[in-house]
């Protein structure tokens, strides 16, 4: 009979326009489009960057060496433009009007300190708020000094390893998988909670407070089929699109990794396809059920007791916050899965995934974490039941 | 057979219900010791005016609600004490549509069939009888969204009886229907009877509980105020005709609550 009602309400909901879009449409497309926006703007702000020219106001009381260099820095480190400016007040004022994009003060004494192998004072006038800008300064001081100190070394006749006393070089011990699971895997997470919730929720809503406003409820409660069994049969329905949201999210997610050009980012599509292993998958799934489940047995009460789809949505909704803040703690480099986490629903699944795309999964803090969501996920779906047996919740 | 004795329902009220009510009452009674027996092959009316209590009614003897007091039997069946035994027994068209707006009339029927545990080919000729008696073999793989109100009322009786039920209870089988649709269902009142079914029905249209009745019960404001055979209840009218006896007798609960 369970079957018989999960088969009735999946071919009903499949059929619902909303939920199919909540399930599949948007989980599924949702990534990629963000990730195809995200890289051409960033691939159209670079490109922009390079081929600007950029207008540099230049404040000089003579043409000396720095200000020859400045002319002569390779076009390769982009392209520019000076402009003289007599004080430096006009130049400040160009760059709010964004008449120029940069100012360079040059100290009236650099010829003296050069000579005295002193270093020259420069300001550089920037607007923070026009990224990139100063790093393209920094790139052309950065050549000049480079070729400066060189100069420099060579009068002097010092050899540059006898001023440098240690030669530090870091070596990372942590894989890159490591890195990408600790660092960048807790979006996985994020966004299959998120969606696994909003597929839940508009089922939720439409198996119970909606059939309790069209009047269908009652009419199958007059069959013979018990209760908790109705109650089974549509609460699978429910977590089965939840399950689905959160599978496409993450195949929406694999699929814009997989699409992205390989010489552009080799390492994240090596580490994508190392991770997902059947193994990985499975234990995904292991800690995703429960929380679905975990997620319809809070929704269904609310939907059972709820006199209209309206009301039902207007306190399921805001829930959604309470699963998403969570989700984000997978955000934040530092907090990892221990005894305390652990136990803590919601934010135990975001950084056991996380440590499951790292590799560095702990066994004892996984069987807590899913034990506690297994937990609450038997006392919410006894929850919905005690609510389902209710007269008063039910018409 | 359908034996109802000592019916009572109290509901309890919260905070905002008493609100809504006006009423410092923690419960309210909306069945109170009704009772009645409809033997099977006659078709006994439930009547009252909005709010009486016939929908309450109704809702227990289906095993929606449990009474608070009282008992029913179904078929030989104690409701209380075995629901889901009762049940299938029992086909209950209720006061709404009840149908899903995304599924047709074939694969409603077939899912209530299956959830009365009826084998798929006894579906089949079951449906295949159903569906010619009430002509609905044109709509029958439209989407119910796409029906007219009269369609859907013959897809609830469809799903109502495939299970073939010996108790059927009708929650105002013609409301809102067309004249057409209205007598259709009329007749198919009239066949359960002839067939040896427990029929009984809620309405307002006096006309067809005259026409259908063996017995009648007016339940007001909860209560039981009529209780007797159609033939003792026309003998003793003293209006006019049945409608104008109804009020009547609803106006003479109100002067003495009074």
């Amino acid at each position: 009979m369970i079957f018989n009602v999960y088969k009735k309400e999946i071919k009903d909901t499949l059929r619902d326009r909303r939920t199919v879009i909540m399930m599949i449409v948007i989980p599924t497309l949702v990534f990629p489009i963000i990730m195809n926006v995200y890289m051409k703007i960033s691939e159209k702000f670079a490109a922009e960057t390079e081929a600007q020219k950029v207008k540099i106001g230049l404040v000089s009381n003579q043409v000396g060496e720095i200000e020859q260099d400045l002319m002569n820095v390779p076009k390769e480190l982009g392209k520019k433009q000076f402009i003289p400016y007599k004080d430096t007040n006009a130049l400040k004022k160009d760059i709010q009007d964004k008449k120029i994009e940069l100012g360079c003060y040059i100290s009236a004494n650099e010829n003296e300190q050069l000579k005295a192998m002193k270093p020259v004072e420069i300001i550089v006038f920037h607007d923070g708020t026009d990224l990139g800008m100063k790093e393209r300064f920094q790139a052309y001081i950065g050549f000049i000094e480079t070729k400066m100190k060189q100069q420099r070394y060579a009068q002097l006749k010092i050899n540059e390893e006898n001023i440098t006393p240690v030669q530090v070089n870091y070596s990372n011990v942590a894989s890159d998988k490591e890195m990408f699971g600790k660092l960048a895997g807790g979006i996985l997470p994020y966004f299959f909670i998120a969606f696994g919730f909003m597929g839940c929720m508009y089922p939720a809503i439409d198996l119970f407070t909606g059939e309790k406003e069209r009047g269908t409820l009652e009419t199958l409660l007059t069959t013979p089929v018990k209760r908790w069994k109705i109650l089974i049969g549509k609460m699978l329905v429910v977590v089965t699109s939840g399950l689905m949201a959160s599978t496409f999210s993450l195949i929406g997610l694999f699929l814009s990794i997989e699409s992205l050009d390989p010489e552009k980012a080799p390492e994240l599509i090596a580490i994508v396809n190392d991770i997902l292993s059947p193994a990985f998958i499975a234990m995904l799934y292991v800690l995703l059920i429960p929380m679905i489940f975990f997620f319809a047995g809070i929704m269904i009460p609310i939907a059972i007791r709820a006199k209209s789809f309206k009301e039902a949505q207007s306190i399921i909704s805001p829930l959604n916050m309470l699963v998403v803040l969570p989700g984000m703690v997978g955000f934040f480099p530092g907090i990892e899965l221990n005894y305390v986490t652990a136990v803590i629903p919601v934010i135990n699944v975001v950084l056991a995934t996380k440590e499951l795309i790292a590799g560095t999964l702990e066994l004892q803090y996984v069987a807590l974490a899913f034990g506690v969501m297994v937990s609450l996920a038997v006392f919410v779906v006894l929850l919905s039941n005690r609510k389902f047996e209710s007269e008063r919740s039910l018409l | 057979m359908i034996k109802v004795e000592n019916l009572v329902k109290t509901f309890e009220l919260n905070k905002q219900q008493r609100k809504e009510l006006n009423t410092s009452e923690r419960t309210v009674t909306a069945v109170s010791n009704v009772s009645f027996t409809c033997e099977p092959g006659k078709i006994h009316a439930l009547l009252g005016a909005n709010g009486a209590g016939k929908t309450t009614t109704m809702r227990m003897m289906s095993t929606i609600f449990k009474p608070t007091s009282g008992s029913i039997e179904i078929a030989g069946i104690d409701a209380l004490k075995d629901p889901e035994e009762a049940r299938k027994h029992i086909g209950f068209l209720t006061g709404s549509a009840g149908l899903y707006a995304r599924l047709t009339p074939n694969e409603i029927v077939d899912y209530y069939g299956s959830l009365y545990g009826i084998s798929k080919a006894d579906i089949q000729i079951r449906k295949k009888k159903l569906f010619e008696m009430l002509n609905m073999h044109d709509f029958q793989n439209k989407r119910i969204g796409k029906l007219s109100t009269g369609m859907k009322q013959k897809v609830s009786i469809c799903r109502t009886m495939i299970h073939d039920p010996q108790v059927i209870l009708f929650d105002e089988p013609t409301s809102g229907l067309d004249v057409i649709t209205a007598a259709a269902i009329i007749e198919l009142i009239k066949q359960c009877k002839d067939e040896g079914k427990t029929v009984i029905f809620s309405s307002h249209i006096m006309g067809e509980v005259d026409l259908l009745s063996d017995n009648i019960t007016i339940i007001h404001k909860g209560k039981t105020v009529v209780n007797s055979t159609m033939e003792e209840f026309r003998a003793g009218m003293q209006a006019p005709n049945l409608t104008a006896e109804f009020i009547r007798v609803v106006n003479q609960q109100e002067t003495a609550a009074l």
